[in-house]
């Protein structure tokens, strides 16, 4: 009983660490209604940049932290006036196939930045788990959980209750009609991008805090498309649910499951949930349901 | 279109692929250059435009499937695995000649496809390509935990042979490629100007009107996913004859990103645009691999790997400089030429 409530709780957890990428990706498709491919670059690039501030330069912790979210927010701000602010109005289909090109570009980058070696991530929230009783959590997970909550339901309200915040849930909409109402789609744009930047970089701080950092760690990218998917891509707040029952489920799997298998069926199961969820439910749990005219 | 003064006079010349005769003289050379390439060039060359030939059988499917059908694919890699599998399994189990294997394996691939294609019944869009990104995501999976495909050991084949001859040298291999790859591109021209091509172009363009004029949606976009993974396949099984050994991670999500990647540079929608992607980017690739020891040596302080990053780098920006100032691709560049001065001295 213990050993399952241990695995039902670190899943969930690291559930919630999901649904803080997939909030990137989230916050990115609300305001621009672009679909990021390269969300899991941008993680790797944030967590580098993290890593240069703090190990690299010698800055106090929580300064080199502020300087890096401020450095990946400008990140993002330059991929907009790079790319997207020439695509305003031009298909899916086409920003779908830049981001791919984003993907290659980002990971280049990476690799002529920082090089492919393995560098060590600084340790940025301690390393001693936490101990309720027999149950054992890591500590950057559980501080890393309450940060997801809070930044989460703090962006649910935003997208959903402030003029700003609705104006790019217009654009996420539709472009044109963004334009025609006077919403500035380019601002809205940047927001996003610079938005999702800080969101991935946050995400690579609970995600690799202790751990080693290389160009390959950008997989977490996909593995949070499940989340996104279940939450529906336009909900907020839907994320951390969709997080908790993905991690959850996961962790069960994993334990359960890959034994008597003997293989990775954990990591690959995440997307099964996600072709169950294509199949039944498209649009997710809390997606809008939207209706095709000619 | 054709050249001023050129009119077909009969149903065989108005269905004609080659229609004039320079295009007629300009064919034969190429092929005539294809068929000398072994003798002009020297062994890594060679292998490199093995190489080219092999992805230009996968890069037709995907043109099928993204360029004509619209339905973006992230699982091109995933489906050439899948045939260069079903390719060394047949053979290395099975001992089946390679005139069987490679068809099979383009087959097993288009099934594998299929299964993904047809959850166009439900989902569209880009929700379709998440599916193919659960396709690459379940292959690695079962490749590493179904018993018959030794795990992450690979397998290892022995050359194709044929009537006793072995496709051993680089040159054999390079002719049986060269085969197989000018009969899958002649069956992609045939494809996309008949009936399943004007129905993955009218699906493109728009499905709910294609749908109003009696297209069966769904059905395309399976048929389309269908086409493209057989291409994949092959091409995974030419693959397989060519490096003698299939592993699991020669087939990532990132293989399937270069795949797209070529198809952006080269032209959306358009087979021959399919097939100078593919050149244009492995030339890139190769350059950049070849050139990277010497710009080692000049200039030390860079380090090799840093070149290798630096490919990434441009051919990122390439792909995106692309779709913002040339969406439709090289091909469509050149055909804009090719219309004007066949237009000339009139201006339309």
């Amino acid at each position: 009983m213990i050993d399952f409530l241990n695995y039902l709780i670190n899943g969930s957890l690291v559930g919630l660490l999901y649904a803080l990428i997939a909030m990137g990706f989230i916050v990115i498709y609300r305001a621009s209604k672009v679909f990021n491919m390269a969300q899991g670059e941008l993680v790797v690039f944030g967590g580098f940049i993290v890593w240069w501030m703090v190990i690299q330069t010698g800055l106090p912790l929580l300064l080199a932290l502020a300087l890096a979210m401020v450095l990946s927010a400008l990140f993002g701000l330059v991929i907009e006036r790079i790319f997207f602010s020439r695509l305003v109005g031009e298909s899916a289909f086409a920003m779908v196939m830049v981001t791919i090109g984003l993907l290659i570009l980002i990971r280049g980058l990476i690799l002529v930045m920082f090089g492919p070696q393995v560098r060590p991530f600084p340790i940025v929230f301690p390393l001693k788990p936490v101990i309720i009783g027999d149950i054992l959590i890591p500590r950057s997970l559980l501080i890393g959980a309450v940060i997801t909550v809070v930044v989460g339901l703090g962006l649910s309200w935003f997208f959903n209750n402030t003029r700003a915040g609705l104006k790019m849930t217009a654009v996420a909409e539709d472009h044109q009609v963004a334009l025609s109402m006077g919403i500035s789609v380019k601002r809205s744009i940047a927001f996003a991008w610079a938005l999702g930047a800080v969101l991935s970089t946050l995400g690579a701080i609970i995600y690799l805090s202790g751990k080693s950092l290389n160009f390959l760690a950008s997989d977490i990218g996909l593995s949070a498309l499940p989340v996104a998917l279940l939450a529906g891509f336009e909900s907020i707040a839907g994320v951390l649910l969709a997080g908790l029952i993905v991690g959850a489920i996961q962790g069960l799997v994993t334990a359960y499951v890959d034994p008597v298998i003997g293989g990775a069926v954990g990591s690959v199961f995440p997307f099964v949930i996600m072709l169950a969820i294509l199949f039944i439910r498209p649009t997710g749990m809390f997606g809008w349901r939207t209706i095709e005219r000619v | 279109m054709d050249p001023a003064g050129i009119f077909a006079t009969s149903f065989a010349r108005d269905a004609a692929l080659v229609r004039t005769r320079p295009q007629r003289v300009a064919l034969a050379l190429f092929l005539v250059f294809l068929l000398l390439l072994p003798v002009l060039f020297g062994p890594r060359l060679l292998a490199i435009s093995t190489l080219i030939l092999i992805s230009s059988v996968i890069v037709l499917g995907l043109q099928i499937t993204t360029g004509y059908a619209g339905q973006i694919n992230l699982g091109q890699a995933a489906f050439m695995g899948v045939g260069a599998y079903t390719t060394g399994v047949l053979a290395t189990k099975l001992g089946l000649p390679f005139w069987l294997t490679i068809p099979l394996g383009g087959c097993a691939a288009a099934a594998f496809g299929f299964i993904f294609g047809l959850s166009a019944v439900r989902i569209k869009g880009f929700y379709l390509a998440l599916t193919t990104i659960a396709a690459q995501a379940l292959f690695h999976f079962f490749v590493l935990n179904l018993p018959w495909f030794g795990g992450s050991n690979g397998l290892t084949l022995d050359p194709a042979t044929l009537f006793g001859f072995a496709f051993e040298t680089d040159t054999s291999i390079y002719y049986l490629c060269l085969a197989v790859a000018a009969l899958m591109t002649y069956g992609a021209y045939g494809i996309v100007r008949g009936r399943f091509g004007r129905a993955f172009v009218a699906v493109r363009d728009d499905d709910v009107a294609a749908g109003i004029m009696g297209i069966d949606v769904v059905a395309t976009k399976a048929t389309a996913f269908l086409i493209g993974a057989f291409y994949a396949g092959v091409g995974g099984g030419l693959w397989a004859y060519f490096v003698r050994f299939v592993a699991v991670d020669q087939f990532t999500l990132f293989n399937s990103i270069w795949f797209i990647a070529m198809i952006i540079v080269g032209g959306m929608g358009s087979i021959t645009g399919a097939l100078v992607g593919v050149v244009v980017i492995k030339c890139i690739q190769e350059g950049f691999v070849s050139l990277g020891p010497s710009i080692v040596t000049q200039f030390p302080s860079i380090g090799g790997d840093v070149v290798f990053a630096l490919m990434n780098v441009f051919l990122g920006s390439v792909i995106a400089a692309f779709l913002i100032f040339e969406p439709r691709g090289l091909m469509h560049r050149f055909d804009i030429l090719k219309r004007s001065y066949r237009m000339w001295p009139f201006p339309y």
